[in-house]
């Protein structure tokens, strides 16, 4: 085989993949802004410094409880997992969008509360092209009668609500968990709803045409298979 | 001489190739048919379209090709190869549509990471995929674990080169005498498993409160994650999000099931318990655990991660295991990896996830049996140079039945190894180089080229184009144990500077 041959053969092959990644790039969902800034990256880097509010105890001491705040933190995820030390048994205000499930059990409900940008700012994929990376939240244990208020569970095309819940951050739970947050308030502060994902034209027609090429093609294999 | 290949070499691979393609297609329509069921129907057209695109390469190949020769040893290498990097494409088609990817890239690294069963993700907005998507990530697990090339063999059985393409799919081991009967085998207890093991994370995701119907799609998905050793979760928190000792001892069983080799699972199968005892591999498994959770557990305690007993041996025998088995699950946000557990328990978490588990099960990293024989090669060198030089050593490994080692298996064992290790440290160069600290870098180089999934925060959504690419690849290379990818090197080589 010549050399020539192959050239043109390969990159035949690669204008073919690359013929693919455009025909996907034209099926994909509707560029809607979103009305937010590009500046805003959720989750931490690696590379940089933990910088956590006050000093960290000595690894494997408790803290005093003098040394606990008097007052209510606001906290973020990414505050918990950075300095879970300097938050441990401190009472802290925390706001995320319920997904995943609820899990009712014995000692409450057990729920998972994101707190990224798509939980208020930018609101979910794919409703939009606003990409800005993984989901962050924290695992909240909420009494029984607490979690009654919540309706709408987040999940695929279901934004869920978002409720601010106070509490204690607890780095070992006494249930065993890990970093969670024992919460005895709860307020519903946005009602959560089914995003429409409205159907796509395109898609469609195109998924019908690749489906009628493909069962031509098997049809056609079958007769010549069939002569030989 | 160094020959060029012909048409008719490019004709078979582009034949064996093809039907991988089409296997891979096909599979597609289960997703399709359930995104139809669940409402999703953007997510259904794209399955359709993704399914049809991977079978027309197939077909064609099919129609053009009128009779061609039998393949040899070396096509069967180079049909994984290129199916490996094949199927990942087609398969990231309806993950690029779900619209929760940044660019195609982003799709193909996950799709990679799922056939490899490494379970590294770079999704935006987990938390929000469409149910048939989520489940197509985990299904991959479950096809790259089983192997591309055994479900290819699946469904169309006769063919010749067989052998060929099940060995470059990294399994050396022919559990039957015939590769077809191996691979039924392979699927008969891969199904028994799904059945018994999908039913008891069920029940135990039911016990930890989860509704029916959400947590049978969490017990299926979840299974094919821990039994393929995959790594992915339905949802970003993980295996966290249950909040459930029960729930994590089951997937412990899983995964620990999932890193036993096939063969081991046909002497189970078969009523020899004793193999249990006797299987080096085994015996390895169990000594390197003791020894690292001890490693892990000075770790922990010195770092004051955990203050009791019982926390400290459900969340570092799962991580420790979860990393020996090359799954990739975590029970805790992979940021505490960094902020809570100190140095020395990440250390053995590497340690745990280079050594990977067993050969010829769904486990990557170096395997143990190449350790075990590296180390036995050590000893009978050692022990040749203090006895006399008459003396006679011999070393042997239990694999089923006893068997004397050669000097060219611990010539091979060696340098498999060595291409690992050479293999992290290319990864965690690459992670030096985008500015993250050596112990993140390696932890997460690791990660990707075992196929084990673990994250310190390095891979996601926002990591850099460049270390990605060397992700991917790391996870490709891994996946197939380097000898399908050396046939391919050589043959593009050849291609290029052959004489006809």
């Amino acid at each position: 085989m010549k050399r020539g041959r192959v050239l043109i053969g390969a990159l035949g092959l690669l204008a073919l993949l690359g013929a693919v990644v455009v025909i996907g790039h034209a099926l994909r969902h509707p560029d809607l802004p979103t009305g937010v800034s590009e500046d805003q990256l959720e989750g931490s880097d690696p590379r940089d410094e933990t910088d956590c509010p006050q000093p960290l105890p000595r690894e494997g001491q408790a803290r005093d409880e003098q040394s606990r705040s008097a007052t209510i933190l606001d906290v973020s995820s990414n505050n918990l997992y950075d300095c879970p030390q300097h938050y441990d048994g401190e009472r802290v205000r925390y706001r995320g969008e319920v997904v995943g499930a609820l899990l009712h059990r014995d000692t409450g409900v057990w729920l998972q509360l994101n707190d990224d940008v798509y939980a208020e700012l930018i609101g979910p994929l794919p409703a939009h092209r606003d990409y800005r990376g993984g989901n962050a939240g924290v695992g909240v244990l909420l009494p029984t009668q607490l979690a009654a208020q919540i309706e709408f569970i987040g999940g695929p095309q279901t934004r869920g609500d978002v409720i601010e819940v106070e509490g204690t951050f607890n780095r070992i739970d006494p249930s065993g968990e890990v970093a969670v947050i024992r919460a005895d308030t709860a307020e519903l502060t946005t009602n959560g709803e089914p995003f429409p994902d409205p159907l796509l034209p395109d898609r469609r027609a195109a998924a019908i045409v690749a489906f009628l090429l493909a069962t031509g093609l098997v049809a056609a294999e079958r007769v010549v298979a069939r002569r030989r | 001489m160094l020959l060029r290949p012909d048409r008719r070499d490019i004709v078979i691979i582009g034949h064996l190739t093809g039907l991988v393609l089409i296997g891979t297609g096909l599979v597609m329509f289960i997703p399709a048919t359930l995104a139809i069921l669940w409402g999703e129907h953007n997510e259904a057209a794209a399955f359709v379209i993704a399914g049809c695109l991977a079978i027309l390469p197939g077909l064609l190949m099919r129609l053009r090709a009128r009779s061609f020769r039998p393949p040899r040893w070396d096509h069967g290498m180079i049909v994984t190869a290129v199916s490996w990097l094949a199927a990942p494409f087609f398969a990231a088609i309806p993950l690029f549509l779900s619209g929760h990817y940044g660019s195609f890239l982003d799709a193909y690294f996950d799709a990679m990471s799922g056939f490899a069963t490494a379970g590294l993700a770079v999704i935006n907005d987990l938390d929000h995929l469409a149910r048939s998507v989520n489940l197509w990530r985990h299904i991959t697990h479950f096809m790259g674990g089983q192997g591309l090339i055994l479900i290819m063999l699946s469904l169309f059985p006769a063919h010749q080169g067989a052998m060929g393409m099940y060995v470059g799919e990294g399994r050396e081991d022919r559990i039957l005498p015939n590769v077809v009967h191996t691979v039924r085998f392979i699927w008969q207890v891969s199904l028994a498993w799904l059945a018994v093991g999908s039913l008891a994370l069920w029940g135990a995701l039911l016990s930890a409160g989860m509704p029916l119907a959400e947590g049978l799609f969490h017990a299926i998905s979840l299974f094919m994650a821990a039994f393929d050793t995959g790594g992915f979760a339905p949802t970003s928190a993980g295996i966290g999000l249950y909040h459930s000792p029960l729930t994590e001892a089951v997937i412990t069983v899983l995964m620990v099931a999932g890193c036993l080799a096939f063969a081991l699972h046909h002497h189970l199968w078969r009523g020899r318990w004793m193999q249990l005892w006797h299987h080096t591999e085994m015996r390895l498994l169990v000594a390197s655990v003791a020894g690292l959770f001890t490693l892990m557990a000075v770790g922990l305690a010195s770092s004051g991660a955990y203050t009791t007993v019982g926390e400290l041996l459900r969340r570092g025998m799962f991580h420790l295991l979860s990393a020996h088995t090359g799954t990739g699950f975590n029970s805790i946000p992979g940021r505490l990896f960094v902020t809570q557990w100190g140095t020395l328990a990440p250390a053995a978490i590497v340690l745990a996830m280079g050594f990977g588990g067993m050969a010829g099960s769904t486990a990557g990293g170096i395997k143990l049996i190449r350790m075990a024989v590296a180390a036995k090669g050590l000893r009978q060198m050692l022990r040749a140079s203090v006895l006399p030089r008459d003396a006679v050593t011999i070393e042997s490994v239990h694999q089923g039945q006893r068997s004397v080692l050669h000097d060219p298996a611990i010539r091979a064992a060696y340098t498999i190894l060595l291409l690992y290790l050479l293999l992290y440290a290319i990864g965690a160069a690459a992670g030096l180089f985008y500015g993250y600290p050596f112990t993140e870098a390696m932890f997460e180089s690791t990660s990707a080229a075992a196929a084990v999934g673990l994250s310190v925060g390095i891979t996601g959504p926002t990591m850099e184009t460049g270390l990605q690419i060397v992700y991917i690849l790391q996870m490709w290379l891994g996946r197939l144990e380097f000898v399908a990818v050396l046939s391919l090197l050589g043959f593009a080589w050849s291609t290029l500077r052959g004489r006809t």
